[in-house]
């Protein structure tokens, strides 16, 4: 019987190593004895999620570390200190490609990052599977709730002996939670490799936070940790240039912008009376449609300074509504330097010193535009 | 000294301009009310508004203010000439008020020194689009007007080189063209505003309209009109021969004559007209024009030439172009010079300061905005003190 049984496993054992080697003839013999249909079933399922083995894995990886010491060599660097960064540029400069698409040029990657996360087969030789949890569908999941709650029970046990030795309140250990956040159901499912439903995520951030409330969590911050994740820090790269002063004593600021193919650049006057000259011309003369009038308006009404500065402006390229909106960047610009840091960051808050990302689509082979296709004709 | 004095009272308002009013509303009231020297009515008059309705007293101390015409007086002097949206705007406002401004000053002040033994000045009157051309033009219509000239008013001559559905020869001269819709227009409207002149002018000769009719010598130019009228076929002919006799007539010293044309670069320019063979018609064949042109030259005298460039209604002409020779180009130019020319230019800061006054009061700005300082501002900086543009973005509020 357990003979059996052993010839049984060796079998499907067999044929699964017979789908990968089809030349063992032992396994076939095997197969034919006995009863295998359910095995064979369970089997494919148990294929489905594993289409990299972990033996392939291994492969890709040692692939790569010869490739990369290949790529050194033929770049005439060492290859001990060849970083990712170098393997970039180097592939970027053996393959250079045109494409728009930075996905889609040549990469060299380690393989853990090519090749995407997977589950091992859950279960032995023995159709056991290996967690204990596997029957509840969302393993990992509920192996994690799982693992939190232990810890949330060991923090409050470590109170509990505080509290009892007195030593409570000097003792409190608090996460830092400032700027970071919580991992966003994506990123919890990357991690746990699982599929998650809005529900779990929520219960899952809802314990989390529940941790965090308690006195004495910085025991357990490590752990915590793993599940937050840093905020870029905003770079504060606006640099606001000093006022100018020219020969009369007038303190003027120049500025520059764009907005699909104009360039602009203004230079703003202070004591002015709201005149305002582009390329030479006035600008009522310049722009007699309305709208446009109201773009150049729009920073100075912004400050409440409409009638208090003059503005010199040339602008090129482009149609009247992009030139007035370069036009707008640009005196938004210049007005930084007469400013508070805080009207600074009101302009930059109701976006106009934001340039403008959008430039014209581009049109595409088998439509008649960007996005308009031929008229379709049923015959 | 009386100047100077006026000078000195005028100091204050002018200091901080466009301020004084939400200023000290209530002192400048009773300083206009000082100025003015005339008690006003029952309620104060606003300090946009003037009592003073005959431009001969219009002054210095005037400027920005609004006088009005009653609306009687303007269908007799205005039946045609008024700008549209002017004419709108007293639709609406059920009056007629009309800015006294810095270059009708000046005009009216060389118009009262005329000397009518000399030849006939010219004026010629420009500047950018909008800026109240048409409207000085028409303000010292009303002074003449009011002084018992003969007001010859041709309110577009754009109208005549453009868009004519009939165009005939003229039976005077083979090679020349009639318009006879125009022509009679025009007629009826000279008609309405100078009737009781048309009655005390004779003819000093006999003019002979077809077999059949005829004027004789010494009747009434009013006869003429009347034969323009009711023969529309000779409204062009019946133009020239008043155009011709007010000139032979007027150095006789029986009348004063004002010839005021708007839109003068349109007797030099191009038309849009064509002959039966397309070719082009050039605007001294049409007989209206070579009337009109024999009119504007300064060889005679008892009166005065007051005409105004236009661009908007200019044929072939960019919209950027607003100077004499650029309008007129060298054959109107050549035919002007000499003449004085009176620049117009957009509102000054007492001017929109009036002009909204002006607007708010006749509740024409809706907008709960347009009340406050910051509306006042946007406004400002929206129309660049243009009336024209001003006019336009308040009629959406």
């Amino acid at each position: 019987m357990a003979a059996a049984v052993r010839r049984v496993l060796r079998a499907s054992r067999g044929w699964s190593a017979a789908l990968r080697a089809p030349e063992a003839p032992r396994a076939q013999t095997l197969r034919l004895i006995c009863t295998t249909t359910a095995v064979q079933k369970r089997n494919i399922a148990a294929s489905g999620p594993e289409k990299y083995t972990e033996a392939f894995i291994k492969n890709q990886i040692e692939e790569f570390n010869l490739g990369k010491r290949h790529l050194a060599n033929m770049m005439g660097e060492d290859p001990e200190t060849f970083t990712q960064e170098d393997v970039d540029k180097a592939i970027a400069y053996l393959f250079p490609s045109g494409l728009f698409e930075k996905r889609a040029r040549p990469i060299m990657k380690h393989p853990t990052e090519i090749f995407p996360k997977q589950r091992a087969i859950q279960w032995g030789e023995d159709h056991r599977p290996f967690h204990f949890l596997f029957y509840t569908g969302k393993q990992s999941f509920y192996s994690l709730m799982h693992d939190i709650y232990g810890k949330l029970l060991d923090i409050q046990k470590y109170q509990d002996h505080l509290r009892g030795q007195g030593l409570l309140a000097e003792n409190r250990k608090q996460i830092n939670l400032i700027g970071s956040r919580w991992l966003i159901k994506e990123e919890l499912e990357e991690m746990l490799v699982e599929k998650l439903s809005d529900h779990d995520y929520s219960m899952c951030i809802q314990l989390l936070e529940r941790l965090v409330t308690l006195p004495c969590c910085g025991i357990e911050e490590e752990y915590v940790l793993k599940f937050r994740k840093e905020l870029a820090i905003q770079l504060k790269k606006v640099v606001i240039e000093p006022l100018q002063y020219d020969d009369q004593g007038v303190a003027f600021s120049t500025g520059e912008g764009k907005r699909k193919t104009s360039r602009a650049s203004a230079v703003v006057y202070d004591n002015g009376s709201g005149k305002i000259t582009v390329n030479g011309v006035d600008y009522l003369c310049y722009f007699p449609v309305m709208q446009d009038r109201e773009q150049l308006m729009f920073p100075f009404q912004f400050l409440d300074r409409l009638g208090k500065h003059d503005m010199v402006c040339t602008v090129s390229g482009g149609g009247r509504s992009s030139q007035a909106g370069a036009i707008r960047l640009a005196s938004a610009r210049a007005l930084c330097s007469f400013i508070t840091e805080n009207e600074v960051e009101f302009m930059r808050q109701a976006g106009l010193l934001t340039a403008d990302p959008r430039i014209r689509e581009r049109k595409k082979p088998g439509q008649e535009g960007a996005r308009r296709k031929f008229t379709w004709k049923k015959r | 000294m009386l100047r100077s004095v006026k000078g000195v009272i005028c100091q204050g308002p002018k200091l901080d301009s466009g301020y004084f009013l939400h200023a000290s509303a209530r002192a400048w009231l009773s300083a206009a009310v000082n100025q003015d020297a005339q008690i006003p009515a029952e309620k104060p008059r606003a300090v946009f508004r003037t009592n003073e309705s005959n431009p001969a007293n219009h002054a210095e101390q005037h400027e920005g203010q609004h006088y009005s015409i009653p609306l009687q007086e303007v269908k007799v002097v205005f039946p045609h000439g008024l700008p549209y949206r002017f004419q709108m705007q007293m639709k609406t406002f059920n009056e007629s008020c009309l800015m006294v401004r810095k270059p009708a000053l000046e005009l009216l002040g060389y118009l009262k020194s005329t000397n009518l033994a000399h030849p006939a000045i010219r004026y010629v009157i420009y500047g950018e689009k909008g800026t109240g051309k048409t409207m000085t033009l028409c303000h010292a219509i009303h002074y003449c007007a009011k002084q018992d000239w003969l007001v010859l008013h041709i309110p577009d001559a754009h109208v005549w080189v453009k868009n004519c559905r009939e165009l005939m020869q003229s039976s005077y001269n083979k090679e020349r063209f009639d318009q006879p819709l125009e022509a009679s227009t025009w007629l009826k409207n000279f008609k309405t505003s100078n009737d009781h002149f048309l009655k005390e002018i004779k003819t000093q000769q006999t003019y002979m309209w077809s077999k059949r009719e005829s004027t004789e010598k010494g009747r009434p130019l009013g006869e003429v009109v009347e034969q323009g009228l009711t023969r529309v076929k000779n409204a062009s002919d019946a133009v020239g021969v008043v155009l011709k006799e007010l000139k032979q007539q007027c150095p006789l010293g029986a009348f004063r004559l004002l010839v005021a044309v708007d839109g003068i670069n349109a007797l030099w320019g191009q038309t849009t007209l064509r002959k039966k063979d397309k070719s082009a018609v050039s605007p001294e064949e049409l007989t209206l024009v070579h009337n009109l042109r024999k009119m504007v030259v300064n060889d005679w005298n008892g009166g005065a030439i007051v005409t105004t460039l236009s661009q908007t209604g200019s044929l072939f002409k960019p919209r950027s172009a607003y100077l004499p020779h650029e309008l007129l180009g060298k054959e109107g130019f050549d035919t002007l010079d000499p003449f004085i020319p009176i620049r117009v230019s957009n509102y000054s800061q007492r001017e929109f300061e009036s002009c909204y006054q002006y607007y708010l009061d006749r509740k024409w700005l809706q907008h709960d905005r347009a009340r406050t300082e910051e509306g006042r501002k946007e406004l400002l900086f929206l129309s660049n003190s243009n009336p024209w543009q001003l006019e336009r973005i308040s009629a959406y509020l």
